[in-house]
């Protein structure tokens, strides 16, 4: 099992919610409309469990930027609000030298350790060193 | 329109054409850097026919769909704002590029109650113009708060 660098991004502000909202086009108001999340019994409009899975698309691109992703998967743990600050830490499994792919793991985490997501992604073979 | 085929219940998607514009917009909103998703060339370069998607883009296919996403939470009968997603896994059997006509069909594969709470397991398999199998989608949501 190979450590990755791990990825520190700067804290999520709620325009970054707006514009992966017009981005995506899923305007859920648990996402934008801080009253209704309140409502719902959230602190705060939570981030959409689809921008923190863009991020880690973006982590795997940063680790390999050569190599084409095959699969990715995740689960969301818990929700995460504006104003956290998360890191994203991955795995890549030893190379098999019989496997055509490669296999990695990824988590994002918050500042207290608390995990958001998880994840698993599998991956052409490259010569980028790692 | 929801058909029922072999027992599982199916929603097909209105075809959905990938702007360039719009992978640009995306790449940008989740901080992705590659220029492949900002200009043709760089794609090129890289051994893409055009510019290709990101990896999580289905979303949008999805959400800015004229039959999509919301028009299938109103088949199922779900408010949006009860709703949390729980997985989600993508397999990317052909690239999808700027230009590609996608139509989609998502297969309701399981309903389960428990602890209180209501799982949806979706499973989507995206078409293009050519009629190609280029991405499959499983998904996990949650309906909460009933």
């Amino acid at each position: 099992m190979k450590e990755l660098p791990s990825i520190i991004k700067p804290p999520i502000e709620h325009i970054d919610l707006v514009k992966y909202a017009g981005a995506s086009g899923d305007f859920n108001k648990i996402h934008t409309v801080s009253h209704i999340a309140n409502e719902k019994g959230y602190p705060d409009v939570i981030v959409h469990g689809m921008f923190l899975m863009g991020w880690a698309s973006q982590a795997i691109e940063e680790w390999f930027p050569k190599r084409r992703l095959h699969r990715f998967g995740v689960r969301f743990m818990a929700p995460t609000y504006p104003g956290e600050t998360l890191v994203i830490k991955g795995k890549l499994l030893e190379p098999n030298a019989e496997a055509v792919i490669d296999i990695g793991s990824l988590e994002i985490v918050d500042s207290k350790g608390e995990i958001k997501l998880k994840g698993s992604f599998e991956l052409s073979k490259g010569e980028d060193g790692i | 329109m929801p058909d029922n085929e072999e027992g599982s219940l199916n929603f097909h998607y209105a075809e959905f054409v990938i702007e360039a514009g719009k992978i640009k917009e995306f790449a940008q909103a989740i901080g992705l850097v590659n220029p492949i998703y900002f200009n043709k060339e760089a794609a090129l370069l890289q051994g893409f026919k055009n510019i290709p998607v990101p990896p999580t883009f289905a979303t949008v296919i999805d959400f800015w769909n004229d039959h999509g996403f919301y028009q299938l939470f109103g088949f199922l009968k779900l408010h949006p704002e009860n709703v949390l997603h729980g997985e989600q896994s993508f397999e990317y059997v052909e690239t999808m590029y700027a230009g590609d006509r996608i139509s989609a069909v998502v297969t309701i594969k399981e309903i389960s109650h428990k602890y209180g709470k209501t799982f949806y397991f979706l499973e989507t398999i995206y078409k293009n113009q050519l009629s190609e199998t280029v991405m499959l989608n499983h998904a996990t949501l949650i309906e909460v708060g009933l």
